[in-house]
Parts: C-alpha cells; structure tokens; sequence
C-alpha cells in the first residue's frame, strides 16, 4: 500500500513546479517541507538511493530528466519500491497526454498536469486507477466537456 | 490584464530574485482587486483564479480568494466548474470554516446527471473531508454505491466511502455491505473498483477501536467471509497471461496485488480469530507469489516486497519466513540500491525472529557496508551488529575494520557508533580483557581515533589495563609507541587525538617495563611527552593525561636530565588558566619533590578497573561504578604504599576510604533493601529503555479514546536514591503525573511511577530521570513510542 503525504514537483534549479497536498498542513510546514527538500534531494547523488528519511515519515523521488517528483509517504505501511511505480505511471501519463512532456509542458499547463494527478491519486493520496488509457481517457474527455461550453457560448 | 501565459513568461524571464518578486506581488494585488468586484464577468473570474493557482505553486498566500474558488463551482459552465473544484482541492484543506458552503453545492453535484460533476465532487469530498461534510454528505455517496452502474464513478466513491469511514467511523455500517457487492460483481470489480474496495476493508479494520454499536463482530465477519474472493483475485492477476493495459515491467497490476495483501495483512493481523481458517491458504498464496515472481525489475520487486512483510509481519511458519529472508537476500545481491535499502530495513525487524536465516547472508550484508550511499551503509552496519555472535564476530569485526579504514569526515556519526557497539559487544561476550579484542580495538584507535571520543579511548585502556597476558600486551604496546614515534613504515593521522592519548597513557603507566627492556631510550619518551604538550596545549584532556603520564615516568626514569625535563614540563602548568590542570600540576609538583622510594610507591601500577556492569552478570551490588579518567588520579594517589598491584577495583576503593574490611559496606545496602516497601515487576510491563544504572518498563494499564492510564516501572542495577521523573507528550495531549511509589530503590528493586496521558494523536513519551546513582547526580532521557494512539 502507498499513502502519498504528498507530491512535489521540483526543478533543478530547485523551484518548485507543483505541488500536491493529500494531507493537512500549516502554511508553514508547506514552506519548510519544499524549503528542506529541495535541498536536501537536490544535493543527493546519482548512484544514491530514491528513499530518504525526512522528518517523522519517508520521502521517496525520482528524477525525469531536469524535474525532480517527491512524494512523501507514511513511514510504515507504506511500500517505498511501489512509490516508485506510482510515480512513473503519473509520469508516463502525462507524457502521453502531452507526447513527450518535457519541464515546460507543466510549467504552461499546470492545471492539466493537477487533472491527470486527480484521476491518479485520490482522497488521502491512495491510487484509484492503474490503467493509464483510463486515465487518458476521463481526462480527455473532461478537456471536451470544456472546449463544447466553450462553443457554446460563441454560438449563443 | 495580460494572460496566464503572459504572466508565467513574465515571472520566468525576471532576472533577478528581486525583479521576480515585483512582478508576483503586482498581479498579486491586481488580482486581489479584480475579484472584490462582484460584477466581473464569469470567464474573467475563471482566467483571476487560474493565475491564483499559479501564485500557489510559486508560494505566495492565497487565503483571500477562497470564496471566489467555491462561488466558481457554483456556475453551470463546465469549464468554471472544473477549474473551481480543482482549486478548492489545492487551495483549501479540511480544517477551514469556508467547507460548509461547499455542502449544498457538493450535494447537488453528487446527484449531476454528468459523470465527470459527480467525480469531481467525489474527489473534491474525498480531499476535504471534513466530520461535518462526512456527515452530512454520506446518503449521497451511498446512493451512488447503491444505483450507479457506472464502474468510473463506483471506484471513487468507493475510495470515498472509505475515507469517510475514516473520519467517522459510524458510518461503516453503511458502507460495509458494498464490499461484498462490488467484489462479486463483475462489471464493477475492475481493477480500479477493486482498489477502492480494498480501501473500505482496511478503513473496516482500522476503525475497530472507535466504532461504538455492538455489531461490530458481524461487520468484521462478513469482510472476512471475502477472503476467498481476495485471494481468487491475487492468483487470477498472478497467472493471467499479459494484458497491456495493467502491465508494469512484466507484472501484473502490481499496484493492485500490494494494495489486496496489504489488506489481507491487515484482515489477519487484526482478526487473528477469525481468519484462522484462512491462514493455510494465505501461506500457499505467498509461497506462489514469492517463489514465482522475476525478481529483477522493480515493479515485481516492489509485489516480492510487500509479500515479504506480509510474511514476516504474520509470524506466518518458519519456512515461510526463511523463503522471506532469501527474498530479500536476492536485493542485497542486485545492484539497485531502493532494493538494497527496502531488504536491510526489513531484514533488520525479523533479525530477532530468524537469526540463523539472516545469518546466511553475511556475505551480501558485509558488501552492502561499503555501498556510495550513506544510508545504506547505516543500515549495513546495524545489521552486522544484529547478527553478531560468537562464532562470526572475528570475521565481521575484520569487516567492519576494512570498512572503517575507508570511511571518512561524512562517517563521523557511523564510526562513533561502530566503535560504541563494539565495545558493549566485547563487554557483552566477555572479551574485554582478550588480547584479540584489544588488539582490534587499538587498531580501530589507530584508524579512527579522532573521531572516537576520550570515554571511548579510555574504555580501551580499561582493556589493556585488565589484560593479564603481560608478555603479549607488551608487545602491543611497543608497537603503538614506536608508531607514535614514528618508527614505524607506517604514518599516523596527525589529527588522531585518541591514538595520541592512547600512547601517552602507555608511556605512563608501562615506561618502566619498556625502559627495561631496552625497548626505547627514556629521553625519547620524554621528548615525545614535551612535544606534544607544547602542540596541543589548548587540549586539557590530554595535557591533563600528559602531566600524569609525566609524573608517572619522572619515577621509572633514571636519567637526571630527563626527570629534569619532566618536572619542568609540569612545573609549566602550574600557572594555567584552566583551574583542572593548574591544581593537577601543584599536586603533582608536589609529589614529584616527595623523595624516590615514596614516590615510586604512590605512582605504582594501576589496579584491575571492573567496568560499570552492562551485562549484569556481577554480583556485586555495592559495586561503585568507576570511571577511569576521573578516578585513576585519585586511585593512584590514594592507594599508598599498598604493593598489591592486582586489585579488585571495589577494593581499593574501600582501602581509600579507610575501612579496613568489606563488612561494613554491605549491611548497608541489606538495610536500604528491606527499608523500602518491595514492589514487584508486573509480567506485561514492556522494557523501553536501559542503562547501566537502571532497566525502565511500561505497562498500559488502559487506552479509552481520549485517555491513557499508564505505569513506568524502574529497576535498579544499584542504588538509586532522589530519583525524580520528568516526563513530556505532544501538544496535542495533556499529562498527569501521579504517584511514585519510592524515590529510592536498592539494586534489583523496583519502583512505580503512575500516568496519565488524555487528549488526541499517537501515544509518545519523553520521560527524563535525575538521580543521584553511584557516581554522582545523573539525568538520562529516552523517548518512547507506544502501539496505541488516543
């Protein structure tokens, strides 16, 4: 099992890029916990492993070419080497969503990059759907809901 | 008014931080003001709240535009609609006020006649679930659990349900018969339908505690009765031919598989009772999977995982657990270190259980200590001293020494802790007086000594000290001053403070025997003593171990022009600015004018030190604890003309203090012992803590909701007297303190602190303990964790 504390988005140059929070935290904390990871995940090596111990639970990322996605996780019942998983399946989505995303993509579209998390993780930060088709799908159609009321309102 | 994607190209071309910040905090306020207008136009609003969004991610405060967010849902335009929950979800949490406008508008969506309403609604109430929202929104997801065919829209409230049975437990009497339903039914048990699912079981079993009507068992029974299905379901995944849709690396669907054993783990573990009958059939299941599973790619390996806690955390049979263990072994011996991390992490928990399982696998563990990253190297080095046992401690010990010859500045915390334990395990299995461990232990000195600090230093001397092999530890000895002073091929760190106490203490206390074996010349010693008192002259600690060592050898040394060096070298202190050293140089100068044969007598070889006892096997109760670098000066100095060189360490102490036999002390403690009202350890008070003066139980004595009765025990390794307990919680709760049966206790004796602990969140305690033990007024403090959360 995963619960997701959270998901963020970090560039390399460590400017967060999106943010994600499954759980209720103060502004302050919010602050701290991009302030600290950050640098902390930034400065972790290449051969190093994606699982780190951060304050009372465990953080697990990984790299995408220059976007880091962190997801902080509950410390026990969690499955760290499934964390992974989650977030290549978020990542492979939208790169189909986008074909080919790249750090620009989601600095543009962050709008769409939170609706494809929505139909990935829900309520505490638990996985609802693996198949990525379903995933593109729903979001998909979504985006068409949006572009007929659009019509709509030129045609009237 | 510029557009979103103006606005992020403006922020993104600032070339300063400076500049950046200008630009966010003007359309901040622009758009500040543009939604206090009540007129603006709907697709107005939209584009304000979309760069709102954008203000979040960049960190900026958001509060004001809450209202706004909500008013958004409200609209019929789809477009306003998703963009209104998706910043509700974002922008708010669920402790905020403003949730309860959401309530009529989300209970109109849940009944939208547009699937993509009812789940935007679902998710927006599955992220703010607040208790009045679970409350008052609950018949509306039902209703969809009970009516929808929809298997998109039966997932997520599924998933909600769960969550909400999470906040308010009552309301699993509702939901819990849809877990039956939907696992049977084949158009809605899709993979995503069997995730939420598989949530609702687990927030049936997490919520036992506090769900309050008497049904409970029934519930629980009728969740266990699905188990069949459950497992039906984990082989239908595991032997099903690939289907792409769910496919990751080869395994199917492994998001599903960890989410189906984990609730089974969760169903086992909390209804042991009633799943019993099941249990036959789980060990079949993860023997298949564990046996099955390809374990090179991480998906597979992150299913192999979850199996192996499974295992472990059901105390399922041993040949299970075993087949667990070589799981894990198998990530050890790949090259990907999340692997290698997740197996020593979990190998550590079963260590206790399966020793000898463990114990195999040495091999990869010993590898896994010279892994580039630190905290895999951590939990090597944990692991090494979990399986550490007689017949394997030469080997590990040698590893542990290759490692340490290559660890570096970023190690400090893991060497220390190295050389720790590995003292406590020589003191453990006896060893601290063999020449092996010693050997060892000077040459971890020799490897890391400027990290070790001078307790741990001197805890060796206390070795080398005891050892009564003097042929052999003279040999020892020569080969650490002839390094010292730089006879030999190799060099020393110059950094390496505690090999530099280390050879100061032997010249002290061993020169006489090195002078006459003609080992070194007296003035090479002194030189050596001189020199280093010059350099490190800011260091009291060691010049302290200097001036002793000084005084020791002015009496083994004949040579007048050396003695002469010697007394001038501690003549030099006697002006110190440091008070310690100052009176240390005055005494000694003293003695030192004290005439040849007297001061021989005085500065005699020191006597057997017994260590503070760690592994309780001494009897001795009214044994002081001695700590050597304080107390051997005064040993030394006290102990007269007494020619007993061998002496047990309590001895010489009551020589000291006049009392010409042992009698008189232990009547003491026999009257302390049966002064005190006896009180005796209950069976399940748990150990949370030890140190050489004293092992500290906790027993719970009741966990209600919102309050914790609780009760420390102290036993006492040796007289403890003014004993005051101090302790903490978090803030989320409140703490009583309550009776203390006897704030002193004899050795093995035992007393009771009684607690109290109310308000909410997980059971911690920080409890501090000051008392005056055999060494003076101590303070040790330990945190602890219960099971039970209030």
């Amino acid at each position: 099992m995963v619960q997701i504390k959270y998901m963020l988005l970090i560039s390399r140059q460590g400017k967060i890029r999106l943010m994600r929070w499954f759980d209720a935290f103060t502004a302050t904390e919010k602050n701290k916990i991009c302030r600290e990871l950050s640098t902390t995940v930034l400065a972790r090596k290449l051969k190093m492993c994606n699982i780190v111990e951060y304050q009372d639970h465990k953080v697990v990322y990984r790299r995408y070419a220059s976007l880091y996605f962190v997801c902080g996780i509950s410390p026990e019942a969690s499955n760290e080497l499934l964390t992974l998983e989650i977030i290549h399946r978020y990542v492979e989505a939208m790169d189909s969503y986008f074909d080919n995303v790249c750090e620009l993509d989601i600095i543009f579209n962050f709008t769409k990059a939170y609706d494809i998390l929505n139909e990935v993780l829900i309520c505490d930060g638990s996985m609802t759907e693996t198949s990525k088709t379903s995933i593109l799908k729903t979001v998909a159609s979504m985006d068409a809901l949006e572009t007929s009321d659009n019509l709509d309102q030129v045609l009237s | 008014m510029g557009s979103l994607r103006t606005f992020i190209k403006d922020v993104r071309a600032a070339k300063t931080l400076a500049e950046e910040r200008a630009i966010v905090t003007k359309e901040s306020a622009r758009i500040r003001t543009k939604l206090k207008d009540d007129h603006l136009a709907s697709d107005k609003k939209r584009k304000n709240i979309h760069k709102l969004l954008y203000l979040h991610i960049l960190g900026e405060k958001t509060h004001f535009a809450q209202v706004e967010c909500i008013n958004l849902i409200a609209s019929d335009d789809f477009r306003n609609k998703r963009l209104g929950y998706l910043a509700a979800m974002i922008l708010l949490d669920e402790h905020q006020e403003i949730l309860t406008l959401l309530t009529n508008m989300l209970n109109n969506d849940l009944h939208n006649a547009n699937r993509y309403v009812v789940s935007m609604a679902l998710s927006t109430l599955g992220s703010l679930t607040s208790p009045e929202l679970a409350r008052d929104l609950y018949p509306d997801v039902e209703n969809i659990l009970a009516r929808s065919s929809d298997d998109f829209l039966v997932k997520k409230a599924l998933q909600c349900a769960a969550k909400l049975v999470g906040r308010d437990a009552a309301l699993l009497e509702i939901f819990y018969p849809y877990v039956g339903t939907i696992l049977r039914s084949s158009q809605l048990g899709t993979h995503g339908g069997l995730l939420g699912v598989a949530k609702l079981c687990q927030a049936a079993v997490l919520c036992r505690s506090e769900y309050e009507y008497e049904n409970y068992p029934e519930i629980l029974h009728s969740i266990v009765d699905q188990i069949p299905e459950i497992f039906s379901i984990l082989q239908d995944i595991n032997s099903t031919s690939f289907s792409p849709e769910y496919d990751v690396g080869g395994t199917c669907d492994p998001f599903l598989q960890v989410e189906l054993l984990y609730t089974l783990r969760l169903l086992f573990e909390k209804a042991p009772q009633e799943t019993l009958q099941y249990k036959n059939k789980l060990s079949d299941i993860l023997t298949q999977i564990a046996t099955n599973s390809d374990s090179s790619k991480n998906s597979a390996q992150s299913v192999l995982y979850e199996c192996v806690r499974t295992i472990f955390a059901l105390q399922l049979d041993q040949s299970l657990i075993v087949l667990g263990v070589n799981v894990l072994a198998k990530f050890l011996s790949g090259k990907d270190n999340n692997t290698k991390y997740v197996a020593l992490n979990t190998l550590l928990q079963v260590v206790p259980q399966e020793p000898n399982a463990v114990q195999k696998h040495r091999k990869f563990i010993s590898r896994c200590l010279f892994d580039p990253d630190i905290s895999i190297r951590i939990r090597a080095v944990d692991l090494s001293f979990a399986i550490f046992n007689e017949t394997n401690m030469k080997e590990l010990v040698n590893e542990l020494i290759s490692f340490l010859k290559l660890s570096g500045e970023q190690d400090r915390d893991l060497i220390i802790n190295i050389v720790d334990q590995l003292i406590n395990k020589f003191d453990l299995y006896a060893l601290d007086n063999d020449l092996w461990a010693i050997e060892k232990m000077v040459e971890i000195i020799k490897i890391v000594g400027q990290y070790v600090s001078f307790e741990k230093v001197s805890d060796v001397m206390v070795m080398i000290n005891n050892s009564q092999d003097l042929e052999q530890k003279m040999k020892l000895i020569q080969e650490i001053i002839e390094l010292s002073l730089g006879k030999r091929q190799e060099s020393l760190d110059g950094e390496n403070l505690g090999w530099r106490l280390l050879s100061v203490w032997c010249m002290g206390e061993y020169g006489d025997v090195l002078l006459q074996k003609g080992m070194f010349l007296d003035s090479e010693l002194t030189t050596f003593l001189s020199l280093l008192n010059g350099i490190y002259s800011s260091n009291t600690k060691l010049i302290s171990y200097i001036l002793t060592a000084a005084l020791k050898l002015s009496s083994k040394i004949q040579n007048p022009s050396c003695v002469e060096d010697l007394r001038k070298l501690i003549d030099g202190h006697t002006k110190d600015t440091n008070i310690l050293l100052q009176s240390k140089s005055v005494q000694y100068s003293v003695i030192l004018s004290q005439p040849v044969g007297q001061r021989q007598d005085i500065l005699g070889a020191m006597p057997l030190f017994e260590k503070s006892f760690r592994n309780g096997n001494s009897n001795h109760s009214e044994k002081p604890k001695i700590k050597v670098e304080n107390q051997n000066v005064l040993l030394d100095l006290l102990e007269g003309t007494s020619d007993a060189t061998v002496k047990n360490g309590s001895q010489a102490l009551l020589d000291i203090f006049g009392s010409s036999s042992q009698e008189g002390a232990i009547p003491t403690t026999n009257t302390n012992s049966s002064s005190s009202i006896s009180l005796s350890l209950p069976q399940d008070a748990a150990e949370t803590y030890q140190s050489n003066e004293m092992q500290v139980f906790f027993r719970t004595v009741s966990v209600a909701p919102a309050e914790a009765q609780l009760e420390l025990y102290i036993q006492g390794h040796a007289q403890i007297d003014n004993l005051q307990i101090l302790a903490a919680v978090s803030k989320t709760q409140k703490l009583t303190m309550g009776h203390l049966s006897s704030a002193s206790i004899a050795a093995g004796q035992v007393c009771r602190q009684d607690m109290k602990v109310s308000g909410s969140g997980k059971l911690k305690l920080r409890v501090k303990l000051v008392y005056d033990g055999a060494s003076g007024t101590v303070t040790e403090q330990f945190d602890h964790k219960f099971d039970q959360s209030l």
